[in-house]
């Protein structure tokens, strides 16, 4: 006997084989009421807001996107909005492009709410029906969380393509609808608009009530199954509905497919419908719903408007709950196999960055600097330590040296000092550029042999304008004095530091300076500062250059000057001379950091400790006590 | 009539340009094969692989029956339609279960050998039809795209799942490659359908199309929109036929007349895919093939056009930095060795003058020199050069060292390298076609050696050219006489002074004989004025030398001698530039071709990617 009912909206036509007794209707007053899983609500918030300070992270790491996974549509759009809110029962259409939703949707709400149209993938938007007062109750952007909310202004809202990313509502104006009840119609699962795949996915990550629309061409195909499958697996309760069925022939096709169905996506459907295809009712936007009582679990042939309104709204919301929060604990696909992801990233970066420090590692080889440079920075601090008569004596001898500098220099066997200084600087700058390009060299070969730096550096690398970084190598060398004040008033600290250890050296210092030669300065730059703490002394100098240490390699002083010296001495003039040299070797460092690899390092040595993250830690503890709490 | 396009209204179908079309395949196939060994021309030239087997088999196989292939979702009726074309129940079709069809079905008439199809790739069972419409092609019913797991390794992959070993995608693709024409089905249901779109993409470039909405009787008419769909895939549609196929099968096993609908798409299938349609067909897909890879090739390519063209002009800017700081270089030591060039022009020319006492006097001046050695003259090629040797041999044997001398310090040469570098690898240009900053050092010796070889012959021949020059205007007889009449002069003046001492101071005034201090003095004179002529000499040498060393050095960008070392990079760039604009050529030629062939009543193409 076919019965006409108003049970969710008005209009609905529901044909029922037989009078049968449904569910208890529960009577629902609006009132909220708090189950079981709202002891969750403190986990679930902590958990993802681990979550989202790791998610940067994870993208930088080049670990899988978390939002492309069911468990983070779980967790963000099933468990975050609703664990601390009132429980409303989310029930939405879901099927395949032109499997007439919008016609369920619609005549489920008793409504016109989303237009029913002949082209297929025409939903973009899905539509939510609420009970009246509930828009003013609910946050509905939290609750449907990358949606926009925007009301409801004709069934062509969903149609629109110029909005995007929004959620039509409204309310129900007839009064009717159960005051906990959201009834949603959703875009497509299989378009060529892949957007609607994504809107569908939210909607259904939302939603404790799928309600599954097949059809005889669509209900074995692969993106319906996947879709069917992570709904069944986050616990959601199905009802399907076999659309344009060529009733009542195909009657006894349904049982096979829907055996295929639930075979392939695990659903366990708590009621099958069918509804015959009738292109004229359909275009005048009426459907006939057949419970399929043979394939009801209950048997029961209620109609699906007051099956839905019917059912037991706290149980099927903790089952959905529950589901939820299995498919976020699960250790094989849940929130765990991404920590893990971010664990293994981090190791593979740890290994670029040792990695990188094997390979970027230049000996620079500078030329000898001009001996009085370092001369006159000992001798002006000497000048007030000395006798009256050592003055005397050490001025006469400095008279007669420029002169026979000056003489040497008239009759052209010698240069001008500006000249030597103009020497060592062309010289010099070639062997900064040198290093400079070998460096680079090593770096674009770094990059090629191994993906992580490949996919960090690389880019910077072929991209930047290479020129450029040469020009401000030569910018920085032009800048720099051949006696900077750093370097004075390190010499400075040195010598007063040693005078006050040695009062006895001053002495021998002075007889270790007047003789001896400058050796060629070498060294290594190499990356993340391996070497900073193998030369304490010009640490000072260069302890701003944090991402970089300068290694002196071999001896900086003159042997002369160290045979001469006695063993206190030495290592005070090795000091002095790998100061001076360090601060020259500073620049490239410098062009290094600044100009051509940027914040890169920095970068590198962040993903390479992100193994270590408190918020890691502190997620798996999480992880442990949802498990304890949701049984 | 049931179709959204009136055929009458599309022009005849114009024959392919078969020579034009060979000579652009013969093109084509050089060009992809002579691409420098860069990762996209080796793109371009695995894409070619893939296509020249099918374009070299549409030259061939002119005048063998089209294979056409029935695709679709599943439960479009694709294998209804089979039948009512094969006019009997050849395929298992209904609505049973999803997928139907499994194994792809051939359905051929009995006198069309069909050996050439690979059936056992395929997985296909042959049927033989004695129907009309399937007497001049070969049809095969397909397996659906759209039931076989999206990813190879679900996410609810239980091997229990039927579907996990459901391979009807992986058939379709090893069926669609033995396919001239697609014959594709779709359903209101259907038409969007995100994976077949995406299969049917994968395999429509060079394969004309037919389009048929089945369950016309009971679907809405979708022809519009799906034509709309279809165009912003990049296909061209003419027409899309509307047949009811479980109708047009029962009609066909009946013996009945088809409906309208199923007759439109019978007459096309019989004058457009059958006789010499089958061999315009088969060229017109070659010709849009060969279309479809060169504006892939030119998509995959476009990206590094700039980049290219930005090494080339790195190339020319790092060249004139290098020759900039050349220039200088040998500007400054060819100035600064004053002394070198006086010896090379003033010797030579000391040496020619002969036969006076000027001359003599500076033979004896040489010749006294010659008995304190020679400074030596400064090291290198130009100091080598200016000692007098002949460039052959002051070049030596090269090497960095015989670079640094020339006056371009190493760290320069690496810094322009390293540079371009950048530029090559933003071109994805690389190993083995450019090298590294650093030379490698096998290489050194060579490109140095060719550096300082054609700074020899370009310098050589400069001082030669420009010492020639002042010793002929040195050297002239005239000048000779003029300072042989200046230095005759004031000896003539010493013996004209001597006789007037003696016969008139001594003879005639009777002042005693000077004796030969006088004569003492005056030889000191002489010598002087000897020295001072001989300076006057060198000076005229030195006049005009350092404009003269600046034009000489102003020639140095067309001597190309750092071409050595930046050669990788710049054949690099034009390798690559020469063959880009092939490419061009090529595939304008291409779209030109396929332009040319006219449009077809009911058959669609897939003209350019989805946008």
């Amino acid at each position: 006997m076919a019965t006409a009912m108003n049970v969710v909206g008005i209009g609905v036509v529901v044909q029922q084989d037989a009078q049968r007794s449904c569910h208890k209707k529960m009577v629902f007053e609006g009132m909220p009421i708090a189950p079981s899983f709202a002891a969750w609500a403190v986990s679930v918030a902590d958990l993802c807001e681990q979550v989202d300070r790791l998610a940067p992270l994870a993208m930088t790491l080049g670990a899988a996107d978390p939002r492309a996974t069911d468990w983070h549509g779980s967790l963000f759009g099933k468990l975050k909005p609703q664990v601390a809110r009132e429980p409303l029962l989310v029930a939405a259409v879901c099927g395949g492009t032109n499997t007439g939703k919008s016609l369920i949707t619609n005549t489920l709400v008793g409504a016109a709410i989303s237009r029913s149209v002949p082209e297929a993938a025409r939903t973009l938007h899905p539509v939510a029906s609420l009970a009246a007062g509930v828009a003013g109750r609910i946050d509905l952007a939290a609750l449907f969380p990358g949606f926009q909310p925007v009301p409801w202004r004709s069934e062509e809202d969903a149609l629109d393509a110029a909005a995007n990313d929004v959620l039509v509502w409204r309310e129900d104006p007839g009064g009717t609808q159960p005051a906990r009840l959201v009834v949603l119609d959703t875009p497509d699962i299989d378009g060529t608009l892949r957007e609607n795949w994504h809107r569908a996915e939210l909607v259904r990550d939302a939603a404790d009530v799928i309600v599954a629309v097949l059809t005889q061409q669509k209900y074995n195909d692969a993106a319906v199954r996947d879709f069917f499958s992570d709904a069944a697996a986050a616990g959601k309760t199905v009802i399907i509905v076999f659309n344009m069925v060529d009733w009542p022939r195909q009657r006894e096709r349904l049982a096979g497919w829907l055996g295929t169905f639930t075979a392939e996506t695990g659903v366990a459907p708590t009621a099958v419908y069918a509804a015959p295809h009738d292109f004229a009712a359909a275009e005048a936007g009426r459907i006939t719903l057949h419970p399929v009582a043979e394939l009801t679990p209950d048997g029961g042939a209620a109609g699906l408007g007051e099956r839905l309104a019917g059912c037991d709204f706290d149980r099927i919301k903790r089952h959905a709950m529950s589901g939820a929060m299995r498919v976020v604990l699960d250790p094989g696909r849940g929130l765990a196999t991404w920590l893990n992801d971010i664990d293994r990233a981090a190791a593979g970066w740890r290994d670029s960055q040792q990695f990188l420090k094997r390979e970027g590692q230049v000996r620079v080889e500078l030329p000898a600097a001009p001996r009085q440079i370092v001369w006159d920075e000992i001798w002006s601090w000497l000048e007030p330590r000395r006798s009256g008569v050592d003055l005397f004596v050490s001025g006469g001898y400095r008279f007669i040296g420029r002169g026979i500098s000056w003489t040497a220099q008239r009759i052209g066997i010698g240069r001008t000092a500006e000249e030597r200084q103009e020497d060592f600087a062309t010289t010099e700058l070639e062997a900064l550029k040198r290093a400079l390009a070998d460096f680079i060299d090593r770096l674009d070969d770094a990059c090629r042999r191994d993906e992580r730096l490949g996919a960090k550096l690389g880019p910077r690398l072929a991209s930047a304008d290479r020129a450029a970084w040469y020009t401000d190598l030569e910018r920085r060398h032009a800048a720099l004095p051949l006696v900077s004040h750093d370097y004075r008033k390190f010499v400075r600290d040195e010598l007063d530091r040693f005078a006050a250890e040695n009062p006895g050296m001053v002495k021998a210092v002075l007889t270790g300076l007047t003789v001896g030669s400058v050796a060629r300065p070498v060294m290594t730059l190499a990356l993340f500062g391996a070497g900073a703490a193998a030369v304490p002394a010009a640490a000072g100098v260069l302890h701003h250059v944090v991402d970089f240490g300068v290694t002196v390699a071999a001896p900086l002083a003159g042997e002369g000057a160290v045979a001469v010296a006695s063993k206190g001495i030495r290592p005070l003039i090795e000091r002095l001379f790998a100061g001076w040299s360090a601060e020259r070797g500073k620049i490239l460092a410098e062009t290094l950091h600044d100009v051509v690899l940027g914040d890169g390092l920095e970068e590198i040595a962040r993903l390479a400790d992100s193994g270590s993250r408190p918020e890691l830690v502190r997620a798996r503890q999480l992880l442990v006590e949802c498990s304890r709490e949701a049984g | 009539m049931d179709s959204t396009t009136d055929a009458s209204t599309h022009p005849h179908p114009v024959e392919p340009d078969f020579v034009a079309f060979d000579l652009l395949v013969d093109a084509l196939a050089r060009w992809s094969a002579r691409g420098p060994q860069w990762p996209p021309a080796r793109r371009v030239k695995s894409e070619w692989e893939a296509v020249a087997p099918r374009l070299d088999r549409a030259r061939r196989e002119l005048s063998r029956v089209l294979v056409v292939g029935v695709i679709g979702g599943t439960g479009t009726g694709k294998s209804t339609l089979v039948n009512a074309l094969a006019g009997g129940e050849v395929t298992a079709a209904g609505d049973v279960a999803r997928p139907t069809t499994v194994n792809p079905i051939v359905v051929a008439a009995r006198d069309v050998d069909v050996s050439w199809l690979p059936l056992d790739v395929m997985q296909a069972r042959l049927v033989r039809s004695d129907s009309p419409a399937v007497a001049n092609i070969v049809l095969v019913d397909c397996p659906d795209p759209d039931t076989q797991d999206l990813v190879a390794s679900p996410a609810h992959g239980e091997a229990t799942r039927s579907s996990a070993g459901n391979h009807n995608r992986d058939l379709l693709e090893a069926v669609l490659p033995a396919c001239d024409v697609l014959l594709l089905v779709s359903t209101a249901q259907k038409y969007r359908s995100w994976i077949v779109a995406r299969e049917v993409a994968a395999f429509a470039p060079g394969r004309p199309l037919l389009f048929v909405q089945t369950h016309a009787t009971r679907d809405p008419d979708i022809r519009g929109d799906w034509r709309g769909e279809l165009e912003s895939q990049g296909f061209e549609v003419p027409r899309i036929f509307r047949i009811d196929g479980v109708e047009a099968a029962a009609r066909a096993a009946a013996g009945l007349e088809p409906d309208a609908g199923f007759r439109e798409l019978l007459d096309a299938i019989a004058g457009e895919l059958a006789g010499r349609a089958a061999r315009r067909v088969r060229r017109t897909g070659a010709v849009d093939l060969a279309a479809w890879f060169t504006r892939q090739a030119r998509a995959e390519l476009s990206p590094f056009k700039e980049p290219a063209a930005a090494l080339a002009g790195g190339v020319v800017a790092e060249r004139k930095r290098l020759e900039a700081i050349l220039a200088c270089e040998v500007g400054g030591k060819l100035r600064s060795n004053r002394s070198a060039w006086q010896r090379l022009i003033g010797d030579d020319v000391v040496a020619r003058w002969h036969g006076g006492p000027f001359a003599t006097f500076l033979h004896v001046i040489a010749a006294l020199g010659s008995l304190w050695s020679r400074v030596r003259p400064g090291g290198g090629l130009i100091g080598r050069l200016l000692a007098g040797q002949p460039a052959s041999a002051a070049v030596g044997n090269g090497g960095w060292q015989a670079v640094e001398d020339l006056g371009l310090a190493v760290g320069e040469v690496e810094q322009s390298r390293s540079v371009l570098v950048g530029f090559a690898s933003r071109a994805a240009i690389g190993d083995p076609l450019v090298g590294r900053a650093r030379l490698d050092t096998s290489c050194v010796p060579a490109i140095t050696a060719a550096v300082i070889d054609r700074a020899g012959h370009w310098l050589g021949s400069g001082i030669d050219r420009l010492v020639a020059d002042r010793r002929t205007r040195i050297g002239r007889p005239l000048l000779h006489w003029v300072f042989e009449g200046l230095f005759v002069a004031l000896f003539a003046t010493v013996l004209v002074r001597a006789g007037w001492n003696f016969f008139h101071g001594n003879l005639w005034e009777g002042r005693p004989v000077s004796g030969i201090g006088f004569l003492e003095e005056a030889l000191v004179w002489v010598v002087l004025w000897g020295l001072f002529l001989r300076w006057v000499i060198f000076a005229l040498v030195r006049l005009g030398l350092d404009r003269d060393i600046e034009s000489l050095v102003g020639g140095l960008p067309s001597a190309r001698l750092v071409d050595p070392l930046l050669a990788d990079f710049a054949d690099a760039a034009d390798a690559t530039t020469v063959w880009l604009n092939e490419g061009e050529r090529l595939g304008a030629d291409a779209d030109r071709l396929a332009a040319a062939g006219g449009e077809t009543p009911s058959l669609g193409r897939l003209r350019r990617p989805p946008g």
